[in-house]
């Protein structure tokens, strides 16, 4: 989740990149266009300025030497005009030239001139006119289209937060109210999220489709957990025939003794079998919720009690437990859950502890621990999931880790667990 | 004395009739709800023993019928439910005891005898046995008018030796009737054997014959 980023904010900066490119790309347009339309106006005006002479020049009468006094006049008055004598072989079609000169008052600055070259006559002899205007230079030109350009850069992308900003708070709010919905679902809550109707076609669709997969998922959900739990019914009876069975054979006069052997081998994977079924029944009524009636429980009574049937188990392994419990910590629970749940967890610390060793039992306030001594952590992803722990053990269901976990979501409480130096440590915070 | 097995699995009903037939037990059976009601309308009997989930009907109507009649038959629930609400509404209406399924033989056994103790003998808590008196109430037990000391476990396995007598019965289901379903989770019962070694002294010491012999290390048996 961390290197995402919002889907308008990704849009953003595309757009905001491709504006910037289209406006860089522009500037070299602009420039060209503009450039273009300043020549063409500037050779204009030097065309026009250049009949203007020659129509002044012919509509006047000039003598030899008083024309030649003016012309020398005109040339030194009328900079950006030049009317010389050229020769008649030298005349040619008007042309066009650029050129860049070092401004007079200015040492240093160059400055950029058009100049029309044309040939007229006067009094029959030949002159050259040339015409010049000053043109601005290119990198200034292109300094402030640039300039312009950033700025509406800068105009469009404030525009492009805001309008994201708006959008998003606007056009995209019936997807959050059902991204919203879907986060607080629950599968085994079993209740169809009913979204929000929409305008837009994209997201009636997906509440659509949604809806849906949510009430496929919920009858999926539902079939597992009827199968689970008359799976488990259709077993209890087969089971039970089978013990029977065993004590039966057991009673025969003349069993030997590797037959009382064979029975007792087979008692026990049997009696394995019972605990899976038994356990797998109780994670269907839990999540079925069959066990929503609560009582209001005193925990150091509860963890007593299930001391005491356990307490051969703990004198045959030569345990010692440590208790420092709370005595007056109530809580409401159901008294089934909250016993499997305590024997799950006992039962757990005393067949992985090493004989001779010591179990602690701590409650402060709403916090439970069950430490006791291992060697190494048991995996924290999947301690808890169903069949996870592979176990050597030859009585295992690998159930009871998913039985607590799943009593402790019903309850609203928090398990954890750690392994701290060479402990392992479940908490409970009820 | 005369026992009703209301029970839809034919095998299982059979099985109970057969460890029960070494006692002075009459055992009937019937598979469905109908046949249980004809049977409870016509005889009375010592014990019932009632599963909950029958073809044609839920058990439980079946004891509200005998309750219904005032008959004074001690009803065992045996149900593959295992529902709290099920032991508790049963023993509510006024079933004697409840257990769950899959259950081992002797522990019925035991369950059947003290059901019919307490019905027959008028809630006597006295159990006795030639020369071996048990009254389960004060926890008092005596051989002749020796008294002995016992652990409330090794108590425990002495009514349930009784209650099962001639019968071998598994280190397992020992373990089962004294830690219940924890048992189950762990696979050294060795504890047992450490009781009945405490029981089996403490009797001998008082005199008492020697009625209790492990079988091939595997069970044990009462043996009279």
């Amino acid at each position: 989740m961390e290197n995402m980023t919002r889907l308008l904010t990704k849009q953003l900066k595309t757009l905001s990149i491709f504006a910037l490119f289209v406006l860089l790309c522009s500037i070299p347009a602009y420039y060209y266009v503009v450039d273009l339309i300043w020549l063409e106006e500037l050779d204009e005006h030097n065309e026009l300025i250049k009949e203007r002479i020659e129509n002044k020049f012919s509509t006047t009468e000039f003598s030899e030497d008083k024309l030649n006094e003016v012309l020398k006049l005109w040339n030194v008055l009328q900079p950006s005009t030049n009317i010389v004598v050229i020769d008649e072989s030298k005349v040619r079609e008007d042309f066009i030239t650029e050129a860049e000169r070092e401004n007079e008052f200015e040492k240093g600055e160059l400055d950029r001139y058009r100049i029309l070259t044309s040939f007229i006559k006067i009094n029959d002899k030949n002159y050259q006119l040339t015409v010049e205007t000053n043109v601005e230079e290119a990198g200034e030109t292109m300094a402030i289209i640039g300039l312009v350009t950033i700025f509406f850069f800068v105009i469009l992308l404030l525009g492009f937060i805001l309008i994201n900003k708006r959008i998003s708070l606007k056009i995209w709010q019936p997807f959050q109210t059902s991204l919203k919905k879907l986060k607080a679902f629950r599968l085994s809550d079993e209740t169809k999220i009913a979204f929000d109707k929409t305008a837009i076609k994209e997201f009636a669709e997906l509440n659509t489709e949604l809806e849906q997969l949510i009430s496929n998922n919920i009858e999926a959900y539902q079939r597992q957990k009827r199968f689970i739990e008359n799976a488990s019914h259709e077993l209890q009876t087969p089971l039970a025939v089978l013990k029977s069975k065993l004590d039966l054979l057991l009673q025969s006069e003349d069993l030997t003794e590797k037959q009382s052997e064979i029975i007792n081998a087979v008692a026990l994977p049997l009696s394995r079998m019972t605990r899976l079924n038994k356990n797998l029944l109780i994670l269907a009524k839990i999540e079925n919720e069959q066990f929503s009636e609560k009582e209001n429980l005193n925990l150091k009574n509860s963890i007593h009690e299930n001391l005491e049937l356990l307490e051969d188990y703990i004198k045959t392994k030569e345990l010692k437990i440590e208790l420092e419990v709370e005595p007056n910590y109530n809580l409401s629970a159901n008294t089934f859950l909250l016993e499997t749940l305590l024997s799950n967890l006992l039962t757990n610390a005393i067949k992985y502890s090493d004989t001779i060793s010591t179990i602690k039992i701590k409650l402060t306030e709403n916090l439970l621990k069950i430490i006791n001594p291992g060697t190494q952590s048991l995996n924290q992803e999947t301690l808890f999931d169903r069949f996870a722990v592979v176990s050597s053990s030859a009585i295992n269901s690998g159930l009871g880790l998913a039985i607590v976990k799943e009593t402790c979501l019903n309850n609203d409480w928090k398990i954890t667990y750690s392994f701290d130096s060479n402990e392992h440590v479940f908490t409970i915070q009820f | 004395m005369k026992i009703l097995i209301i029970e839809d699995e034919a095998e299982l009903a059979k099985d109970i009739a057969q460890f029960l037939s070494s006692e002075d037990y009459l055992c009937e059976s019937a598979t469905n709800f109908t046949s249980a009601i004809e049977k409870i309308n016509l005889y009375s009997y010592d014990c019932i023993l009632l599963d909950l989930m029958l073809p044609g009907g839920d058990g439980i109507e079946i004891l509200k019928e005998i309750k219904k009649q005032n008959k004074q038959d001690g009803v065992i629930i045996i149900s593959a439910k295992n529902s709290l609400e099920d032991k508790i509404n049963g023993l509510k209406i006024g079933a004697d005891d409840y257990l769950a399924k899959p259950f081992h033989q002797s522990e019925l056994s035991a369950r059947i005898h003290s059901v019919i103790r307490r019905k027959q003998f008028d809630n006597s808590n006295i159990i006795s046995q030639n020369e071996l008196t048990i009254d389960t109430l004060s926890k008092i037990v005596s051989v002749d008018s020796i008294q002995i000391n016992l652990t409330k476990k090794e108590l425990d396995l002495l009514v349930f030796f009784i209650g099962n007598k001639n019968k071998v019965i598994s280190k397992s289901a020992l373990a089962e009737h004294l830690s219940g379903d924890v048992a189950d989770m762990f696979d050294n019962h060795d504890f047992v054997y450490a009781h009945i070694k405490n029981l089996k002294r403490k009797l001998k010491n008082a005199g008492c014959p020697t009625y209790l012999t492990s079988v091939y290390g595997t069970g044990y048996k009462w043996k009279i």
